[in-house]
């Protein structure tokens, strides 16, 4: 099949069945999907409609049984794990609901990580520039413990965005936030993918900060609606 | 680019991870330090003696060479030719009997008469320091004498026909320590003194020792003086001792007792393996967000395995630093404790190899034991991030690159363990019970599980929840079984060993075994000294026959020095030998090969050998021996093999010969007297007063004391061994409490649910408490039945002596494994299960 050079993100017939045996549930059951690069898209969706798991796949962190996966316009279905790590590291930029930040790591060393592993010889200037970009110059050396959710957010999208990934994910990235601090929280976010020109695919509940998002892609069942 | 960019990244992310500190680690390290600290400590203290042996090795030898003859003074050829070599010092030693001037009291003594140049190297004073010189009537003797004795320093005894007075005690004997075990204390007097107590007869069981001071003391003379002797005198039969020998067979001893400690020390290590698994399963699950974060922002599994491999290593290395500090301080404690009674070196005791292979053993352990939750770590997968996994790193198979590894990690502990042992045999055996042990400690935990599932449900809950505990997923049976179970089988092992040793000793001796041995008596005091027993004992069984000493020289044509043996046979070609001759075979054995000789045999000498001996020593019916007796060398063929029931206690011989070989040769007589009922019932020591009156050269053993100083030796043996056992065990216990500690943690949250429920602390704590007595009970019967099994292995096939099962160290160890599974598992437990379920709630 022809790669497709004009979408960031290009899915086609997507299948992807989880569990074992008796308790195995087919999750995904032949997805299409184009996303064009600089845009944003949120992903909606009721508990268990599979958009986490489109997430995933998206990522590279879950490999479909069946179908095809491109992330600029490289084919990512037939990569081994560490591949995928590999170009997970430089292409797409994850924010989790609950940070997963590097509890032994300072801020500055946590936006650092996927520079240092790609092997960057300033990664530590790029993470204080990035952790500048998103307010915490003051916080370089303070560990996660010691910044407040948002703070910890802000830190964890600044090392997503570090190595200048073609495409950015976030599950609920304001999911285990208050109100007023998800809200900057989501400034941030479109601010950053905007000045980075990155491809931002977002999972939420929350319908405010999906239509915030260019475009809305509704999941239910495993497929998407139209 | 690739996300791996080499172990230095990984290093540097280790680093960063080990900011938490070192919780978590503790039981980790303590586990690698104790096992790092008895070998290293072990093979550092067995070094220090064995320097000290040789550094002192003039003083301990008395000279740079000795020479010792049996039964004979060196002819005056050789006296000359020692003389021109340096300085000589004479001495005569033997067994002899001390005795109270009023005949109240009598002992067995290790005699030894010195001339005036002793010692040639080193000092020789008495208790307070002072240097001891002795006229021909002063002794001195080891302090035990005097207690033996219940008199003080001036006090008069008796030697043979002389009476001396025991002047002081000895404080410093240099060559002490280069001479056997006695069975008695040792009393020195002078050469002159000596000639006095009229105990040198023809055929007496007397040494003699020349120790030369050489003029020129260089290696290079003392090699070509030796050689020399040897050339010179090929047939004198004496026995040459350099000072790089001093003392042979304490160098053996130690030797051998370390190889031994080292095992032990080694199975301190590899129980305390176990803890090494535990605790980095039970950190890299704590790992496992990190891990997934890290390879969802591009880490590889190789670069996980690496980061967290450095972290391993790097505790590795503190834990090895820790077991070398402790390891470094223990020969000092030796020279401490020990340095009264063995040559621990005066100089420095830090021995970098057996350091090292302590460091080495420490290294291999932690890896081995590491790298299946490692490799078992690198397959967390960032999808855990969004979802809850139900993979855990106890169940998932690492890759085939790992496992190979690990195989390899095994066969180089294995092999450096076989390597550096003197007795292979016992290595491999020792090894491969550890190994079987581990395989039946699993066995054993899945079969307490299956036994647990299928066990008919218990009308109380609280036993019926525990039963549960034993076999529902994450049970704590496996980790207590093993973490308990090699620790205290080796215990019961070595209890039952040394056990079953004292019980063959006291217990065991037959009922018609020699009460008494004498030794030394004259060809013209044998019908009397017989006459005299007769009298005292009309029941008793009297045998007498000849004794005489000598040294094997050759066997089928081969030097004994070059003779091929193995450990089994050596002991028959080193030093001299009782022999005999006899016209008929001797008690208590039965010909297995051959023929004995005629009664009137007159042709070329004979000999008929102990089968079990000419079997270690590949000899046959029909083969030549030489020994050295009195000085001539004699060549007799072996006419017969005897089978020789030793554990008879009754006179018996390897090497007996047909009577006209020693034909007109000077010897003395060895009797036994096995006392009627009346008398041994009734011993009182008239006896041997009697015959020391009577018989004043002659020296008597009672069989019950002989035995009683071996058991005293076996109990101080087997003292350290145990104390050796004890590192294993406690090995044994810190794993076990980090195991049950991390145990306790779900635990918690069990009991939290059910205090919801109901349920109060003390029918919790009753649970708690039937979970791990059943826990313990299991652990200790298969500790029983493994060390008990060992313990067989070891005295009915090794020893081939019969075994018997000792109650009391299975009922020691049920106790022992109960108590620490009940108070480890409950520690801290009680004050938990008081708390408010509120915010453990809120957190689950």
């Amino acid at each position: 099949m022809k790669q497709d050079l004009t979408h960031a993100i290009f899915i086609r017939d997507l299948h992807l069945s989880l569990g074992d045996q008796a308790s195995r549930v087919h999750v995904l059951k032949g997805v299409d999907l184009e996303i064009p690069p600089a845009t944003s898209t949120g992903i909606v969706g009721p508990s268990g409609s599979g958009k986490s798991t489109l997430l995933m796949v998206i990522a590279g962190l879950e490999r479909a049984d069946s179908g095809r996966v491109e992330i600029n316009g490289t084919d990512i279905t037939s990569m081994s794990e560490d591949a995928l790590a590999a170009f997970r590291g430089q292409n797409v930029g994850i924010v989790f609901q609950s940070f997963h930040l590097i509890p032994n790591m300072t801020a500055q060393e946590n936006v650092a990580v996927p520079l240092e592993l790609s092997g960057q010889k300033d990664a530590m200037d790029v993470a204080a520039n990035e952790l500048k970009a998103v307010g915490l110059s003051e916080r370089l050396n303070h560990y996660p413990a010691q910044l407040s959710g948002g703070e910890q957010q802000r830190v964890a999208l600044a090392r997503a965005l570090a190595p200048s990934p073609s495409v950015l994910i976030a599950d609920e990235p304001t999911g285990n936030l208050d109100g007023e601090t998800g809200r900057q929280i989501a400034d941030l976010l479109f601010e950053r993918q905007r000045d980075k020109g990155t491809t931002l695919v977002l999972v939420t509940h929350d319908p405010k900060l999906a239509e915030r998002c260019d475009r809305m892609v509704p999941v239910r069942s495993g497929i998407i609606e139209a | 680019m690739t996300s791996d960019t080499g172990f230095l990244l990984a290093l540097r992310f280790a680093f960063r991870e080990m900011r938490a500190g070192l919780r978590g680690f503790y039981i980790f390290l303590g586990c690698i330090a104790l096992g790092v600290a008895a070998i290293g400590g072990v093979n550092s203290v067995a070094r220090s003696i064995t320097t000290g042996i040789s550094a002192e090795g003039q003083a301990i030898l008395g000279g740079d060479l000795s020479f010792s003859l049996v039964q004979r003074e060196a002819s005056e050829e050789q006296l000359s030719f020692l003389s021109e070599q340096g300085t000589i010092t004479e001495l005569i030693t033997m067994r002899a009997m001390s005795r109270l001037p009023d005949g109240s009291d009598q002992t067995l003594v290790e005699l030894k008469a010195v001339d005036e140049l002793y010692p040639n190297y080193g000092e020789f004073t008495d208790a307070r320091g002072n240097a001891i010189s002795l006229s021909d009537n002063e002794a001195v003797a080891e302090p035990v004498l005097f207690e033996r004795f219940g008199i003080e320093p001036g006090s008069e005894i008796e030697i043979g026909k002389a009476t001396f007075t025991l002047k002081a005690a000895i404080g410093s004997e240099p060559d002490r320590v280069g001479e056997n075990i006695g069975f008695g204390p040792r009393l020195l007097i002078s050469r002159q003194g000596m000639a006095k107590t009229g105990l040198i007869q023809p055929g007496s069981l007397v040494r003699y020792h020349y120790k030369i001071k050489l003029d020129d003391p260089s290696d290079a003379n003392v090699a070509v003086v030796s050689e020399a002797a040897e050339a010179q005198f090929p047939d004198a039969g004496w026995r040459i001792r350099s000072r790089d020998r001093a003392a042979p067979a304490l160098t053996r001893s130690v030797d051998r007792f370390s190889q031994f400690l080292t095992l032990v020390g080694l199975t301190s290590l590899v129980v305390g393996g176990v803890g090494v698994a535990n605790a980095t399963r039970a950190f890299l699950e704590t790992k496992r967000s990190v891990i997934a974060t890290l390879k969802s922002v591009g880490a590889s599994g190789r670069f996980v395995f690496q980061m967290y491999l450095a972290q391993i290593l790097l505790m590795t290395g503190i834990g090895i630093f820790l077991g070398l500090c402790l390891a470094v301080a223990m020969p000092y404690a030796a020279r401490g404790a020990l340095g009264s009674i063995l040559p621990v070196s005066d100089g420095s005791l830090i021995f970098i190899p057996s350091l090292m292979l302590g460091a080495f053993y420490g290294l291999l352990t932690a890896l081995i034991f590491a790298i299946w939750p490692l490799a078992v770590s690198q397959e967390v997968k960032p999808t855990e991030l969004f979802r809850a996994s139900s993979f855990s790193l106890s169940r998932k198979f690492p890759k085939l690159i790992y496992v190979l590894t690990l195989i390899s990690l095994v066969f180089a502990l294995v092999g450096t363990a076989i390597y550096f042992s003197e007795n292979r045999f016992v290595s491999i055996v020792f090894i491969s019970a550890i190994a079987c042990s581990f395989v039946l400690l699993r066995v054993v935990a899945i079969l307490i599980q299956w036994i647990a599932k299928r066990s008919p449900r218990s009308k109380s809950t609280s036993l019926r929840m525990a039963v549960a505990n034993i076999h529902r997923p994450g049970s704590l049976a496996p980790s207590v079984i093993l973490s308990l179970g090699l620790g205290l089988a080796l215990l019961v092992a070595l209890a039952t060993i040394d056990g079953n040793l004292r019980y063959q000793i006291s217990n065991n001796i037959p009922e018609d075994a020699p009460d008494f041995f004498f030794v030394d008596i004259q060809n013209n005091e044998i019908d009397q000294f017989k006459a005299s027993l007769k009298a005292q004992d009309a029941g008793g069984k009297i045998i007498a026959v000849p004794m005489l000493r000598g040294r094997v020289i050759s066997l089928k044509g081969i030097p004994s020095a070059e003779y091929p043996v193995d450990g089994n046979g050596e002991w028959v070609l080193q030093g001299d030998r009782g022999i005999t001759y006899a016209k008929n075979m001797p008690e208590n054995s039965t010909l297995s090969e051959g023929e004995w000789w005629p009664d009137n045999y007159s042709g070329p000498p004979l000999v008929s050998v102990s089968a079990e001996e000419a079997g270690e020593l590949d000899l046959s019916v029909g083969d030549k021996v030489v020994v050295n007796v009195l000085g001539r060398n004699i060549e007799a063929e072996i006419a017969s093999l005897r089978e020789v029931q030793w554990e008879t206690l009754g006179i018996n011989f390897v090497f007996v010969f047909s009577p006209n070989t020693f034909a007109g040769a000077p010897h003395a007589f060895l009797a036994t007297l096995t006392a009627s009922d009346a008398v041994a019932n009734n011993f009182d020591g008239s006896l041997l007063k009697q015959l020391a009156k009577e018989f004043p050269t002659v020296a008597a053993v009672r069989i019950r004391d002989a035995l009683d100083t071996v058991n005293t030796l076996i109990g101080q043996l087997s003292t350290a061994i145990r104390a050796a056992a004890l590192v294993a065990l406690f090995s044994s216990v810190l794993v076990l409490a980090g195991a049950l500690a991390a145990g306790n943690r779900e635990r918690v949250q069990d009991a939290v649910i059910l205090k919801t429920l109901g349920a109060d602390r003390s029918s919790l704590m009753k649970t708690l408490v039937y979970e791990y007595s059943i826990l313990g009970f299991a652990t200790a019967i298969f500790a029983i039945f493994a060390g008990t099994l060992a313990a067989w292995f070891v005295i009915a096939v090794i020893m081939d002596f019969a075994f018997v099962v000792l109650p009391g160290v299975s009922l020691t160890t049920i106790l022992v494994a109960l108590s620490f599974t009940i108070l480890l598992g409950l520690a801290g437990t009680w004050r938990i299960l008081g708390l408010k379920a509120a915010p453990y709630l809120r957190e689950l």
